[in-house]
């Protein structure tokens, strides 16, 4: 290939093409007066650039910095695509297109290489090849322990409980004990079992709603009688389809309405959803008012809160 | 006020008076709150104390006025009488409640004038009855504006729901802001629209109802000014951020509700919103105390009402809506127009 | 740049010889020697520098993508300089005061401070954040270009698979660096993402809990996320990228059919210099246009959010756009949870968010073979359809179109409702019956005018004025007026890019040696 040891080069004899070629000439109708032009985009654009320097010297406001950044790059780039556009060679130029494909030749040497080889190698010795395949097959199988032992608990009974037990206190997020006269009729808060306010389990699993529907105690469901003392009532504020925080609360339709997906919970008829992709009502935990007139749980949820899951068993569905 | 505040034998008696009182007849948690009180340079009895002692005769309670346009030469038995008034007034409130619910039972400050409540609440929120001199005028405000509905003496009428028992604070906000008198009535929810009444006539009004029972919230008066803005805006994220947005945008809700946008409210109009839950708001009471409200009205009306988007423009506050829209629009299209521009063989 | 030569073996006697020995070209000649000796790249570089570019608008779609993509590294690059991907807990002491004394995660703090601490942290950030939109965006736009105009056909069929697999590692990256920042909005789509790994029968728990270490939120998501999002992904779409691109090298350009166009040629600006001019243009361009959104256009407030804690919540959360078709899916689906033997199906989550996807993808990934096998055509095209010659292909393609910009839709319920003033529940349900009703009649309405525009003459060339006469039987006939001067573009025969240019007549021949017209191979000259 070289051609290039120290002595004259022989001229090589290459096609050319004659500088006033139309298809060399510019798109440009007055090319002059284009390149004028092109040379002021450019230079806006070297301002900008410029200016951007400037700006980011001076730590200015964002929009400075993108006006300076942004047009600088904008009228560049603009100014260096309007070059190619109208001051190059106009074209159009054409290249053949070779087909991709071998010859049959070639084709079948290469079936031949993969079926034939293959045969040789692990055909005539069906032992060696057997244990390679097992050998990787094991090694398939121990490269799922990281997975099965590092990456994470298996789940267990993790997602059928929560932190609600007889007797726990309910809180608000400031970790203060949540008193029988504290809410008005229609009023809602968040509350979490006493010392849980600030956890990732108290915030993502145990959240809860109370809400004052009246000032009598009533009832959600059958067998929930004594579930909402003085017309307190508390839900799990985990959405039963995705697992969103149900913090919407309308006092006069008395729904409970899940902010990501929209699902309604009817308040007065067990969060039974009205509307939506929610699948289940909210679970409900039941309340009594203790002798010092404090909220407390009568026992954690009967079933597991938040969104569905394949292990869920379809117990407290809906009824207590 | 200004001259007591600053009279520096009066203020320290003050204390030292309320302290004292408080200790004599055994005020349970007393200490703490004049503690705080001592801080911030007013007298104050217990909150819970209040509740309690209006209920046994024999007690005595401690409703100091802080604004003494009549007391400010008469004795201190003049004052307790005073409060005696007081508090039956304050019984007769039709507003029960734990403490800083915006009720004056359980308030750490409440003034009286004449036996009358002039105002109660805490260095968070002043709530501020309205003067007697309106109701004259607002009975008549009512009978153009409300009776047709609410009917006479505001029983409530097959169109509208009675108005006894309804604070200042609530007819303020609905009339203020636009929601009263209804376009149409009877339906899902009033629309906002512009207020047909001033401030000053929904005022008159609500002073108007409220003679007729009395009734708490009062016009809540925000000290912005000591807010902590951080912390308003965890109890907004909290508390309302759930249907106004985080941005304080507002939205469609259920069954053709929505939530307003909370760009033009008045702080007033925030804290009335928040003690009295107007229409399907719920009613944020006993679980936000009055420095937490004050945050949250702080929050809204300087970080919400004046975003900063120091980003650029704000797209309006509606998130990846917007953006997206944003971004396939002026991003991908206008990409787009530049391919045409540079594939365009002119 | 010295003159003298260290590396020759044989020392030039003067320096005119030396200049002379290495040819008219002069040092770029040796540069190209010295490579040529190592890497043999004189000809494949020739030939890279002739490769032909279709100059149809069309085909720049595809770049729009690629150049998003390099202001997403440098920017991404950028960011990482200053993301701490970490969920411990600290109190906010920073410049942003709305938020002093706040605790949140490092990985917000840190975000925080990007955007209000570091100099042009905001900008880079909101750049990085527009242009993922953007790509996406692109990708999908570029995406259908490809599709309607048949371009994925034989021997195609890989590179649209690669770019289908692009696409769906875009649209993945986007949603992890969408979480990154920690922040209310994202946290909240994160829990999403768990709630819907949990949905997959029989190892979604366990595959939620391997994915975050336990339940959520856990303490590692954002730790492993970001790794993904900063190097596994980013190398994997590199990786593809080069593919994708050197594939189109292999394969060469399709092209649409016109003047001197066939199967077996291509015919365009060559890629040096026009091409490279006009693309190296345009990636200034659309860094320049992503850096003004950057600035201008806010985007993904965090501040304003605050922090994730798992029990708040904003209304009017949507994802960003290249998911609301998912969202939608979730808004609209109807709460079919099937139960039995103990076991819980959620099917409202399970098909709208994980099988409805994977059908999608596997449809566009299938689409060449399921064509080939509906045609029975297994030619090799290179030459492109006009969608309006394709009226099933093209009322397919639009009815998916359709149907993923339905269900985008009805991922804001809410805003359609408020701004339109109409009941949330009304324009839910309108919604479940708009996405099998949309896509049918945009699919039969599209299908239709293609075979309409089939039989109009005309159709999408340059505008001439149309002249009716009426004849003297009472017929109307519609002619085209004859091209206006000026009018229109007379483009000239396509030729090969010719081999040497006569930069100045006589110094280049004289010097290598011209070569008759007639027997150049590559050379036509076109005499005007």
């Amino acid at each position: 290939m070289s051609a290039h040891d120290g002595e004259t080069r022989t001229p090589v004899p290459l096609p050319v093409a004659r500088f006033d070629d139309p298809h060399l000439m510019e798109a440009a109708r007055n090319p002059r007066q284009t390149e004028r032009i092109i040379a002021v985009i450019m230079l806006v654009g070297i301002a900008g650039v410029i200016g951007f320097g400037a700006a980011y010297w001076q730590n200015s406001t964002p929009w400075i910095l993108a006006v300076t950044l942004g047009g600088g790059l904008f009228f560049l780039g603009f100014g260096l695509t309007a070059w190619g556009k109208y001051l190059m060679p106009q074209g159009p130029f054409v290249e053949e297109r070779h087909p991709l494909a071998s010859t049959e030749p070639e084709r079948v040497a290469m079936a031949a290489a993969l079926v034939e080889r293959t045969g040789v190698v692990v055909k005539r010795r069906r032992l060696l090849g057997g244990l390679l395949g097992g050998g990787l097959g094991i090694f398939g199988i121990v490269a799922m322990f990281p997975l099965l032992r590092s990456l994470g608990p298996v789940p267990g009974d993790a997602l059928d409980e929560t932190n609600w037990k007889k007797g726990t206190y309910l809180v608000d997020s400031n970790g203060r004990r949540v008193r029988s006269d504290e809410l008005e009729v229609g009023g809602i808060m968040t509350v979490y079992p006493a010392g849980l306010e600030n956890t990732n389990a108290g915030q993502a699993i145990d959240e809860t709603v109370l809400i004052r529907v009246q000032r009598t105690d009533f009832t959600t469901l059958k067998g929930r009688e004594t579930w909402a003392p003085l017309g307190y009532v508390a839900y799990s504020k985990v959405c039963t389809h995705l697992g969103c925080p149900v913090g919407l609360y309308e006092r006069e339709l008395e729904l409970l309405v899940c902010p990501c997906h929209q699902s309604m919970f009817d308040v007065r008829d067990g969060a039974v959803p009205q509307f939506g992709p929610a699948p289940r009502p909210l679970p409900q935990l039941p309340l009594y008012v203790d002798a010092d007139g404090y909220l407390r749980a009568q026992a954690g949820y009967d079933q597991a809160i938040g969104p569905g899951f394949w292990e869920r068993t379809n117990q407290g569905n809906g009824t207590a | 006020m200004r001259r007591l505040l600053t009279n520096r034998h009066l203020l320290p008696a003050l204390v030292m008076a309320a302290v004292g009182l408080g200790f004599v007849l055994g005020i349970p948690s007393a200490a703490g709150a004049a503690g705080a009180a001592a801080a911030s340079g007013t007298s104050t009895p217990s909150a819970q104390s209040a509740l309690s002692a209006a209920g046994e005769p024999g007690a005595h309670t401690a409703y100091h006025s802080t604004t003494l346009p009549i007391s400010l030469g008469s004795t201190l038995r003049t004052l307790i009488n005073d409060a005696r008034a007081c508090r039956a007034e304050a019984a007769k409130v039709s507003h029960p409640g734990p403490p800083n619910t915006g009720s004056p039972v359980g308030s750490s400050r409440v003034t009286c004038v004449n036996g009358r409540i002039a105002s109660y609440g805490d260095s968070a929120i002043t709530y501020k009855a309205l003067p007697s001199s309106y109701i004259s005028v607002g009975e008549s405000l009512f009978e153009q504006n409300c009776s047709s509905c609410h009917l006479a003496d505001a029983q409530g009428g097959p169109a509208a729901p009675s108005l006894i028992g309804v604070g200042p604070a609530t007819v303020t906000l609905w009339v203020s802001t636009g929601l009263m008198p209804a376009a149409t009535p009877l339906t899902t929810q009033a629309e906002p629209k512009p207020p047909r009444l001033t401030h000053h006539q929904a005022q008159e009004i609500a002073a108007f109802i409220t003679s007729l029972s009395p009734a708490a919230p009062f016009i809540p008066s925000v000290n912005v000014k000591a807010a902590n803005l951080a912390e308003g805006a965890s109890l907004f994220a909290l508390n309302c951020a759930a249907c106004h947005t985080i941005t304080g945008a507002g939205d469609e809700l259920a069954y053709g509700t929505n939530a307003l946008s909370l760009h033009t409210q008045s702080p007033t109009q925030v804290a009335e919103a928040i003690r009295t839950g107007p229409g399907n708001m719920p009613v944020f009471s006993g679980n936000l105390s009055d420095s937490q409200v004050r945050d949250i009205v702080a929050y809204v009306t300087e970080k919400i009402q004046h975003p900063t988007d120091p980003g650029g423009a704000g797209l309006g506050g509606i998130g990846p809506v917007a953006e997206g829209f944003v971004a396939l629009l002026f991003g991908v299209g206008g990409f787009m127009l530049v391919c045409y521009w540079i594939g365009d063989r002119a | 740049m010295s003159t003298t030569e260290t590396t020759e073996t044989t020392k030039p006697r003067t320096r005119r010889e030396a200049k002379r020995s290495r040819g008219p070209y002069g040092r770029v000649q040796q540069v190209v020697d010295e490579l040529d000796d190592r890497l043999g790249l004189a000809r494949g570089g020739r030939t890279f520098l002739d490769k032909i570019f279709p100059d149809h608008w069309s085909f720049m779609l595809g770049e729009i993508a690629l150049y998003s993509f390099v202001v997403l590294l440098v920017t991404g690059v950028f960011l990482t300089l200053y993301f701490v991907p970490s969920q411990a807990t600290v109190v906010y002491h920073g410049v942003y005061k709305p938020l002093d004394g706040v605790r949140m995660s490092e990985a917000y703090e840190s975000t925080v401070n990007i955007s209000f601490a570091v100099r042009a942290g905001l900008l880079m950030r909101q750049m990085h954040h527009w242009a993922a939109d953007v790509f996406i965006g692109a990708i999908v736009v570029h995406m259908a270009r490809i599709f309607f105009t048949g371009a994925f056909r034989k021997p195609r069929e890989l590179n649209w698979t690669i770019g289908v697999t692009l696409l769906i590692l875009a649209i993945l990256n986007g949603f992890i660096g969408y979480s990154l920042p920690d922040d209310l909005i994202s946290g909240t789509g994160l829990r999403i993402g768990y709630s819907i790994i949990l949905s997959i029968p029989f190892v979604g728990s366990y595959l939620a809990f391997f994915v975050f270490g336990g339940t959520f939120p856990g303490h590692v998501i954002i730790d492993r996320l970001y790794i993904i999002h900063v190097l596994i992904i980013p190398l994997i779409i590199i990786g593809l990228l080069s593919a994708h691109l050197g594939l189109l090298v292999r394969q060469k350009h399709t092209q649409f059919p016109g003047k001197g166009r066939t199967e077996h040629n291509v015919v365009g600006s060559p890629m040096f210099p026009t091409f490279m001019a006009k693309t190296t243009g345009f990636l200034l361009m659309v860094g320049g246009g992503l850096a003004l959104l950057g600035g201008l256009a806010q985007i993904n407030p965090i501040w304003q959010f605050g922090p994730y804690e798992a029990s708040k919540i904003s209304y009017a959360v949507q994802p960003d756009w290249y998911m609301g078709w998912l969202d939608g899916a979730l808004r609209i689906m109807p709460s079919w949870q099937w139960t039995a033997w103990g076991h819980t199906l959620p099917w409202e989550v399970f098909f709208p968010a994980v099988l409805f996807p994977g059908i999608i993808f596997n449809i566009c990934f299938a689409w060449p073979a399921i064509e080939r096998r509906y045609t029975k055509d297994n030619a090799l095209h290179n030459l492109l359809d006009r969608p309006r010659d394709r009226p099933k292909r093209t009322g397919v393609g639009v009815a998916m179109i359709a149907l993923l910009f339905t269900l985008f839709a009805a991922s804001s319920t809410d805003v359609l409702a408020n701004f339109f003033h109409i009941s949330l529940n009304e324009v839910l349900v309108f919604f479940r019956v708009a996405v099998f009703v949309i896509p049918i009649v945009a699919g039969f309405a599209a299908w239709r005018i293609c075979l309409e525009m089939q039989g109009v003459t005309g159709v999408g060339k340059r505008k001439r004025a149309m002249v009716i006469s009426r004849t003297e039987t009472g017929e109307y006939v519609a002619e085209q007026s004859a091209p206006r001067p000026g009018d229109g573009h007379h483009e000239l025969e396509p030729v090969p890019v010719p081999v040497q240019i006569e930069l100045e007549p006589a110094a280049v021949g004289a010097a290598v040696g011209t070569v008759p017209d007639a027997d150049t191979s590559g050379v036509r000259r076109v005499n005007r």
